[in-house]
């Protein structure tokens, strides 16, 4: 025996008026989205507002300076940065930074990792690994002197780091990474 | 991390799904030029956060898979609830009724008379005055009901 299909009645879902064209129209939930409309294109153009002023990085509120109690180190940053797109360290040496013609700075490996430095400019003359870093000596003769290390996070989310010019103060922040 | 392949694809899915519907409902057969640019644009924007630096196959995979996967739930709710179908679709809008503009809705829509017209004229209605209702329908069309002869002869 073929199967059969299952079946229910046809009706109207919609109720028909006069014998008009049934349209199920309802103008009461439309007026609320319209006034919904509204509000999310208002809330759209604020955030487009705080994207341009770097609420959500590369802008200006998203710029950040820092610096050691003996001004030997100050730091330029993005504190709010973007996943996957390019940001720049700047580390502004400032007096008793050279010692013996060197520059010698730690950064914490949450820089390396979670924050993805990608480069350094200039390139260290040394390099080297330990107490959760990595400490870099340049050569260096007088002042002024900047650093750059050029970072691209890959996660998002809230990241600490550490850097000091060895024998100076530390300098601890975060960094928000928003996706 | 693999979870962030997941979540970027159903953020961008459902992102796009409402912005379509507040952009306006006019796609399909009534898409202009103009309209077209919007879609493919905010497909091709969607698509670079969505995938990332990240081009492998499964990643491709997992993407389509997270985007069917929301689809499916979509559909699924809008099946199940009438509530948030009307929500998802909106629900159909008159234009036209007994001879009058519903002026409210051609402003909030975004519509003029002559798309109105435009679609009356594909029926082979040679003006307005032919036209007994124009509903806006959730799928985005115009539909057009014309005036029957007895009716037309009354007014």
């Amino acid at each position: 025996m073929p199967a059969q299909p299952f079946t229910s009645p046809v009706e109207d879902s919609v109720p028909r008026v006069d014998n008009k064209v049934a349209v199920g129209e309802n103008l009461d939930f439309q007026r609320k989205w319209w006034k919904f409309e509204r509000a999310i294109w208002f809330f759209f153009f604020l955030i487009l507002i705080a994207d341009v002023l770097g609420a959500f990085g590369r802008g200006w509120l998203s710029k950040a300076r820092q610096s050691d109690s003996a001004k030997t180190l100050t730091l330029d940053y993005e504190h709010i940065a973007r996943a996957s797109t390019p940001s720049i360290m700047t580390f502004n040496f400032g007096p008793n930074a050279i010692h013996d013609g060197h520059i010698q700075v730690y950064v914490s490996d949450s820089l390396v990792k979670p924050l993805g430095a990608q480069r350094i400019s200039p390139q260290p003359a040394v390099s080297a690994l330990g107490n959760g870093g990595i400490t870099y000596t340049f050569d260096a003769t007088q002042l002024p002197a900047t650093v750059q290390i050029a970072l691209e996070p890959s996660f998002p989310g809230r990241h600490y780091f550490r850097v000091q010019v060895v024998g100076g103060q530390p300098i601890e922040a975060n960094i928000f990474v928003v996706p | 991390m693999a979870l962030f392949v997941i979540f970027r694809a159903a953020f961008g899915y459902l992102f796009l799904v409402l912005m379509v519907r507040i952009v306006g409902r006019r796609p399909g057969k009534q898409l202009t030029p103009f309209e077209f640019v919007l879609i493919f644009y905010l497909g091709g924007l969607t698509l670079t956060g969505m995938v990332g630096n990240e081009v492998s196959l499964i990643n491709a995979v997992t993407q389509i898979l997270t985007v069917a996967l929301c689809h499916y739930g979509l559909a699924w709710l809008r099946f199940r609830f009438d509530a948030f179908a009307q929500l998802l679709d909106g629900t159909p809008l008159i234009l036209l009724e007994n001879k009058s503009w519903r002026t409210e809705t051609l402003s909030h829509m975004r519509i003029q008379d002559d798309d109105v017209m435009d679609m009356a004229r594909e029926q082979g209605l040679p003006s307005l005055d032919k036209i007994d209702t124009a509903i806006l329908e959730a799928f985005g069309e115009i539909t057009i009901i014309p005036l029957e002869d007895d009716e037309e002869e009354d007014k």
